[in-house]
């Protein structure tokens, strides 16, 4: 019976309807009616040959301008992860204040990209309100940064062998201010995501991953923190300035007392690193240590000891959507870089994704799916076989999400 | 020229070729109740059945390009077309990458670009306004 | 478990493997105001001894983390540095493991890790791609990134005349194309 009817193709858009991260990755997903049986990944849709441009292109300070376009929204960490590893590949060590600089700047983006997230997760249940309220909220944040950096997005902080801007008392005053507003406000957001029913009825059981799961199939972030895996970076190998501060890693029983893995649990994780992530910019702001920012400030100088560095290195940063690994090697006497390898944390949790959904419903994969945060190269397509009807037809993306609107009016 | 003089509310419909999110996420903050276009009647629709106007984001990963061609034949006319961002008017910093087809303007003709690495959501709603005008001259000229 | 120190980790590769194991690096820096330890270790073992050098990593650490796969192309062989972390978990603890294997391109063949490590599954999909080495036992070998009408047997990675062919870069208009 299946090998006579045809393979039934739903082409359903996966992802919100306002375009930030309505980026082009296809799902296949088999279907039995409403249930999912199967999922497939395709990715590639994103793929700019980053890489390939960096060793073949670029200086090593060029490449940090290239490295912050790997993502928009993780703008400190790519670059970060990429200077730490020259560094350690060059034997170059930053001076103390731009370690805690550049933590202020980890940590204002950990925020920004929560934020934006929680509005993203609440309009996929169809809760346009609490969009808009998110990143309403957001905004703050985003003006401190431009406040600090001077750009809202691209911040190019970070330059190897320190930072390229100081954070100055008299900025203290400004920071502290925008960090009560949002002190004030933690528990106002924590009653909109977490104790509103429908939230609950539609996130509980959802997307579930199993500690086990997320352990073998390496899951990183709060991805894996929500499944109850203590992995992160800035407690097990702490880079920056995390070395002084003591940061735990945020898992759901530290609210609610038990860990399911479903997508409630992420949104617990979440909320709770951005309480985290306000207290270590305080923290950071009480102990800044005095001093210069770059550890060679002057390029043409920079530019040779690099050219001339022989020497491989790592970086490792805690992103907020999970773990970033940079692997660089310099060879003495060529001006790019001789291996530059990139992995960002998404590529790991998409292949969580089967797991995730399996067994769920059509109407969970738009919140199941964004609940693992996905960035570059994000699910967008979806293609969808219906082993028992076996017709094809293409469902345009405001049915996709129309079904996911539904399902929260029904309850 | 005042925006009460527009006749119509404007659709929008988002495509991103690749792009890094750093123009996405500005063209949402547009949305938001800080900068929020949508009490002008601008709306981002989910089908380009719908749409007036094609945002267009990325440098135009190969993979991308039939999709690019199809949506664009999809928008009904008279419709625009609106670049953000500097990747897809000249390929911003990946401009030699062997994965890329080129800016935007070779594989669709495009109306109004807005530069920038993301540009600021100002620039942003500037560049709506243009696309805004633009459309209400052509439907003027084929009445 | 008990937890080694980095010179016991390294110590127990060279018990497991002997003279399989051809050389072993630890490296060491110091971290911000308190001057903390940040540790990497960096060991290149020969092609036969690899899977059971994967298997003493899983020894040391259950589940252990795979970073990723990098890989270089070094003119007669290629290199492939698989970037384990273990003892993850703990504050302080973690450790990352760089373990480096050559490869001849007369024979570019790497068995699988992915009945060890479900998760390597995309990694290996990726350097099957993109520097041409062949991953035996892979559960999965299609395509990861390129689009399947990218040409067969180029590889973005290499560097000699496998790699893309000068008309594949584009150079867009009104630049110039870099020489390197």
């Amino acid at each position: 019976m299946l090998e006579e009817t045809e393979k039934a193709t739903y082409t359903i858009p996966v992802g919100p309807i306002h375009p930030a991260l309505k980026e082009p990755v296809r799902l296949a997903l088999t279907i039995d009616g409403e249930e999912i049986v199967d999922v497939d990944v395709f990715v590639g849709q994103v793929h700019r040959g980053i890489e390939w441009l960096g060793m073949n292109r670029n200086n090593p300070v060029q490449t940090i301008y290239l490295a912050e376009r790997v993502c928009g929204i993780c703008n400190i960490c790519h670059p970060l992860a990429f200077v730490m590893a020259v560094e350690h590949a060059a034997g170059i060590t930053p001076p103390p204040r731009a370690e805690y600089i550049r933590t202020i700047a980890a940590e204002m983006e950990r925020i920004h990209s929560h934020l934006l997230w929680a509005g993203v997760a609440a309009h996929e249940i169809g809760f346009d309100t609490i969009f808009y309220l998110a990143w309403r909220v957001r905004e703050e944040i985003m003006d401190l940064i431009e406040y600090l950096t001077g750009n809202r997005v691209t911040k190019g902080v970070v330059q190897i062998g320190g930072v390229r801007r100081d954070v100055t008392e008299e900025q203290f005053p400004r920071i502290r201010k925008s960090l009560d507003y949002y002190k004030g406000l933690f528990d106002q957001l924590r009653k909109v995501f977490l104790d509103d029913r429908t939230i609950r009825m539609r996130t509980k059981h959802v997307g579930v991953l199993s500690k086990e799961d997320a352990l073998k199939l390496l899951a990183v972030g709060p991805t894996a923190r929500a499944s109850g895996v203590t992995k992160d970076i800035r407690q097990d190998q702490p880079y920056a300035a995390y070395a002084d501060l003591d940061v735990q890693a945020m898992t759901p029983d530290m609210l609610t007392g038990t860990v399911v893995g479903d997508t409630y649990d992420r949104i617990i994780v979440r909320l709770l690193e951005v309480k985290q992530s306000i207290a270590i910019i305080e923290q950071c702001l009480e102990s800044m240590p005095p001093g210069p920012i770059l550890a060679q400030p002057k390029m043409p100088v920079l530019l040779k000891t690099l050219a001339n560095a022989e020497g491989e290195g790592i970086g490792r940063v805690e992103a907020p959507r999970g773990e970033v690994v940079h692997y660089v090697r310099l060879e003495a006497g060529r001006e790019t870089l001789a291996n530059w390898r990139i992995r960002a944390p998404t590529y790991v949790n998409l292949m969580c994704v089967p797991t995730m959904l399996k067994g769920g419903q059509i109407a969970d994969v738009p919140i199941a799916f964004a609940s693992i945060d996905p960035c570059q190269s994000c699910a967008n397509r979806m293609v969808v076989t219906d082993r028992a009807l076996g017709t094809r037809s293409i469902m345009d993306y405001e049915e996709m999400h129309r079904i996911s609107v539904q399902r929260t009016e029904e309850l | 020229m005042s925006l009460k003089a527009f006749k119509r509310a404007l659709w929008v419909y988002h495509l991103n070729t690749g792009s890094c999110n750093g123009c996405d996420i500005e063209i949402l903050a547009v949305l938001t109740p800080r900068y929020d276009v949508e009490r002008f009647g601008i709306m981002l629709v989910g089908s380009p059945r719908h749409a007036d106007v094609l945002l267009g984001t990325g440098p135009v990963v190969k993979q991308m390009v039939p999709r690019v061609k199809r949506i664009y034949e999809q928008v009904p006319d008279p419709k625009v077309v609106m670049l953000v961002g500097n990747c897809g008017i000249e390929g911003g910093v990946f401009y030699e990458s062997y994965s890329l087809a080129g800016p935007f303007d070779q594989v669709i003709p495009v109306d109004v670009y807005v530069p920038g690495c993301p540009p600021r959501p100002e620039a942003i709603i500037d560049g709506v306004v243009k696309a805004w005008a633009k459309l209400e001259k052509a439907e003027q000229g084929a009445r | 478990m008990e937890l080694l120190s980095p010179t016991g980790v390294i110590d127990s590769f060279k018990a497991a493997l002997s003279d399989s194991l051809l050389y072993a690096r630890l490296y060491e820096c110091e971290v911000a105001v308190k001057k903390n330890a940040f540790r990497t270790i960096w060991l290149h073992v020969e092609r036969d001894a690899f899977r059971e050098a994967v298997e003493h990593v899983c020894e040391l650490q259950e589940y252990p983390h795979l970073a990723i796969i990098s890989c270089s192309d070094l003119g007669q062989a290629v290199e492939l540095t698989y970037h384990f972390t273990i003892y993850y978990g703990r504050r302080f603890a973690e450790l990352s493991l760089g373990l480096r294997v050559d490869l001849p391109k007369t024979d570019l063949k790497v068995p699988t890790i992915t009945d060890l490590i479900p998760g390597a599954l995309f990694a290996e999909r990726e350097i099957q791609e993109m520097i041409g080495v062949e991953v035996t036992g892979i559960p999965d070998s299609r395509r990861l990134f390129l689009p399947d009408d990218f040409p067969e047997g180029v590889y973005p990675w290499r560097t000699d005349e496998t790699g893309p062919p000068a008309d594949m870069l584009r150079v867009l208009p009104g630049r110039q194309q870099k020489q390197c």
